[in-house]
């Protein structure tokens, strides 16, 4: 079934038992936008990725990628799509090269393509060298890249990133995020969490603001200035206004007492 | 079923063993003959012992067998044959399940899997062959060899590679079995789904102990009586026809014996039951497999509210007490660290069994043998539990170790902390054991002072000493697997708790000749136990002293 819309979810819950992860999320993404996901911890976001990726089953409501079902078709969807961790939980007994020839392997990369794919993305991320070291040697930097690498590797059509740039030094952000730009003009979807939120204020063509498993506001910067009545403000303030967190000062007070 | 992916998956598991071999994380290159040792070792052995169970064979016939009433040749190696599948399905069994205890502290790393694209059916069956991956394919692989030698020389040839086939389906039969039980288990135990509150942590924590101690059992049963075991195995396979896991062992023994129809019944049962088995384990590890944390609330308020605690009473410090609740929760919360407490239960399970007969054929024994009975419950699980938990008891911090490091606790705080934790909990398994010894074997009163009062002095005693071993040898890696203690410490502390033990104990010797074995030896039990309590405190205190030293420079040097 053909849908303009990369991602959709509709009327999706999800609790762990008495606590509400996610409340009646309705959320439609478009073919190439890159969609930032923002919130306070505990928000939603992660369990929303997840829930996207196929690792977490919504208790009611649908999740379609690219039109098809996640819960109905797991593996078609996990094809098309890239997942970034928020902790990189990957073989760590592996070496840099031998996780990446793996990953390659299952999403049937062609040899030759993912040699070159796997030179190409070391290189750029700076792991050229370290690659035949095993995992658990690696920093969290490391982990984190040789993650994305692995998000990259079969070029998919959808990216689901849970906090990205996390722990990557300045130089592989700026790749990372240029990068992002570059296959959004290939129309490349992409659905990233942070909390930097210049970040998502310099690349996502749309932002998300969750809050207690709800989304409560949505659109671009300016829609979301307008929504928070702070025309002129930079995100911070329309995030801390909007998820009622804004009067931080007593906060301080309380802690500096 | 992509093949491929199942291929791909199993090259990672292979190589799951290299953190738990601790090898060299850097410029890591691998020998692909060495990865391989244990089947191409395994192999070896096998082809050997074929070449000498033929000659074995061969001396036995040419020397006139039929006179002595031995089956001819290929009836005996054939009924030998028909053993073989159940045994592998047992062993394989108690492989599979070992291996799965050993990672029962693993973590999230394989998560990678879930959001991979491969199907449940894909997933089941790599992790099925997995399972085997090790010690279970090298028995079976070491059989196979040896039995396709044997089977050539003595022109045994199609029966012979018939038997490795039922082989291998029998070492998956077993794997699959554990499969689905390690689902079931991890989501019993470790979700406790639909629970919360304190109970979720308990029902846990029972959980993982039943599953253990149950699985225990089965494994000293069958390794206890082993001779026995393969002697019953043909009549008993024969008997239980209806039992799904002698199926492989009957179509085996009526092919060879040339009732074909009975084979083939037997041949659609056994593939019935493995498909079955299979699907079984794809099932539960879709409906299962993928782990989603529990929300197990235990503060119902949410609101932190200090407490002085009662270790402040008994002249712990804030540190010391923080640290004694915290590994109090530690032990009852982490499942890897439950394995603690196995040796000790199996040390109170097994002598009951056996003084009840359970496991020697019916015949309770008397005399003697209870009151070795009541010593071995009496000093047995307190002591391990004392030596075990000494050992991992630094080790079990992990990478978490790095919060010891940086807060300003004293080597002093660390020592009394852990010291006092390792003491209580053995103390708290010598108040049981010592309950149930004295409920079912009615010592004397006497007797049963000695043995508390004793076994008391020898469990602070192996507690400092353990405690040395555990700063002296600490492994804080937690990927595959929590290790805790590096294996050569692992080994020096068995002697090092023996040697000690043996040092309380021995002013007890006259005593327990007396009263184990009836040889009269002059004494008097209570000079005899102050000796051994004047002992116990001089160890005590010396491995105490050299604990605080040894923390003092963990803690200035950081080996995370």
């Amino acid at each position: 079934m053909y849908s303009q819309y990369a991602v959709e979810l509709k009327d999706v819950t999800k609790r762990y038992n008495e606590i509400v992860a996610v409340s009646n999320l309705n959320l439609s993404i478009g073919t190439g936008e890159i969609f930032g996901l923002l919130g306070p911890n505990g928000s939603g976001k992660s369990t929303t990725l997840k829930m996207l990726m196929g690792l977490v089953q919504p208790d009611t409501g649908s999740v379609n990628v690219l039109g098809l079902n996640v819960q109905k078709e797991p593996v078609e969807v996990k094809c098309l799509v890239g997942y970034v961790p928020e902790s990189p939980l990957i073989y760590e007994f592996l070496t840099g090269i031998e996780y990446l020839d793996f990953i390659a392997d299952i999403y049937s990369v062609p040899a030759d393509e993912k040699k070159q794919r796997i030179t190409e993305y070391l290189k750029a991320l700076q792991l050229e060298g370290r690659e035949g070291d095993m995992i658990n040697s690696y920093s969290d930097g490391m982990k984190k890249k040789i993650s994305l690498i692995s998000a990259f590797i079969h070029k998919p059509k959808v990216l689901l990133l849970d906090e990205p740039l996390n722990a990557l030094d300045p130089r592989s952000a700026r790749i990372v995020k240029d990068f992002l730009h570059s296959l959004k003009m290939q129309g490349v979807t992409t659905i990233m969490s942070t909390h930097v939120l210049e970040i998502a204020e310099a690349i996502c063509d749309q932002i998300g603001i969750m809050y207690q498993g709800t989304i409560l506001a949505l659109g671009n910067m300016d829609e979301l200035r307008k929504k928070a009545s702070l025309p002129n403000s930079d995100l911070e303030d329309i995030f801390l206004k909007l998820t009622g967190t804004e009067d931080l000062r007593a906060v301080v007070e309380e802690l500096t007492r | 079923m992509n093949w491929k992916n199942i291929l791909y998956l199993l090259r990672v598991e292979r190589k799951s063993g290299r953190l738990i071999r601790g090898i060299k994380a850097t410029r890591y290159r691998e020998n692909s003959f060495l990865a391989y040792w244990p089947y191409w070792t395994a192999a070896i052995i096998g082809i050997l012992g074929g070449i000498i169970a033929n000659y074995g064979v061969s001396i036995i016939y040419k020397n006139g067998a039929a006179t002595t009433g031995i089956p001819p040749l290929n009836v005996a190696a054939l009924s030998f044959f028909a053993v073989l599948p159940t045994l592998v399905l047992v062993f394989s069994l108690i492989f599979t399940l070992l291996q799965q205890i050993q990672l029962a502290g693993l973590k999230a790393s394989s998560q990678v899997m879930y959001w991979l694209p491969v199907t449940w059916q894909e997933h089941t069956l790599a992790s099925i062959l997995a399972n085997l991956l090790g010690w279970p394919v090298a028995l079976v692989v070491g059989l196979t060899s040896g039995l396709i030698v044997f089977s050539v020389f003595n022109g045994l040839i199609l029966q012979g590679l018939l038997t490795v086939v039922i082989l291998f389906a029998a070492a998956f039969m077993a794997s699959s079995i554990t499969e689905t039980l390690r689902i079931l288990q991890v989501r019993f135990t470790g979700a406790v789904y639909k629970s919360s509150g304190r109970g979720a942590i308990w029902v846990r924590f029972i959980g993982s102990i039943l599953f253990f101690v149950i699985f225990y059992l089965f494994y000293f049963y069958v390794t206890s009586g082993f001779t026995t075991f393969i002697t019953n195995l043909t009549s008993v396979q024969n008997a239980y026809w209806y039992v799904p896991f002698v199926w492989l062992a009957l179509l085996l023994s009526y092919t060879v014996n040339g009732l074909f129809l009975q084979g083939i019944f037997y041949l659609a049962l056994s593939i019935a039951f493995i498909a079955a088995l299979y699907y079984l384990a794809v099932y539960l590890n879709r409906r299962f497999g993928l782990y989603e944390p529990p929300a197990i609330r235990v503060q119902k308020s949410g609101v932190y509210s200090p407490r002085a605690g009662v270790l402040g009473r008994f002249g712990f410090s804030d540190v010391e007490a923080a640290l004694i609740g915290k590994d109090l929760k530690s032990f009852t919360r982490r499942r890897e660290l439950i394995g603690v407490f196995i040796p000790a239960i199996i040390f109170i399970i097994v002598p009951l069994l056996n003084s009840f007969g359970v496991t020697s054929g019916g015949t309770a024994p008397t005399g003697q043998t209870t009151t070795l009975f009541l010593w071995i419950i009496f000093v047995g699980p307190p002591a391990f539990m004392a030596m075990l938990l000494g050992e991992v008891s630094i080790g079990e911090e992990g990478q978490s170790m790095l919060g010891i490091y940086a807060s300003p606790i004293s080597a002093k705080a660390l020592v009394k902390s852990k010291y006092f934790l390792i003491a209580f909990f053995a103390a708290i398994i010598l108040l049981i054991s010592g309950t149930v010894g004295v409920i079912f074997y009615h010592p004397t009163i006497l007797d049963a002072i000695v043995a508390f009062v004793a076994t008391f002095f020898l469990i602070i005693t192996v507690s400092a000493i353990s405690l040395t071993i555990g700063l002296k040898g600490p492994d804080f890696s937690v990927t595959r697997r929590a290790r805790m203690i590096r294996q050569e410490w692992s080994l020096i502390g068995l002697g090092a708790c023996s040697l000690g033990g043996a040092a309380v104990f021995a002013p007890l010797v006259p005593y327990l000749l007396f009263r184990l074995l009836n040889i009269g030896v002059s004494y008097n039990i209570v000079i005899a136990t102050s000796i051994s309590a004047v002992i116990s405190t001089v160890i005590t205190i010396i491995f105490y002293r050299i604990n605080i030293g040894l923390a003092d420079d963990l803690l200035k040097k950081a080996q995370i």
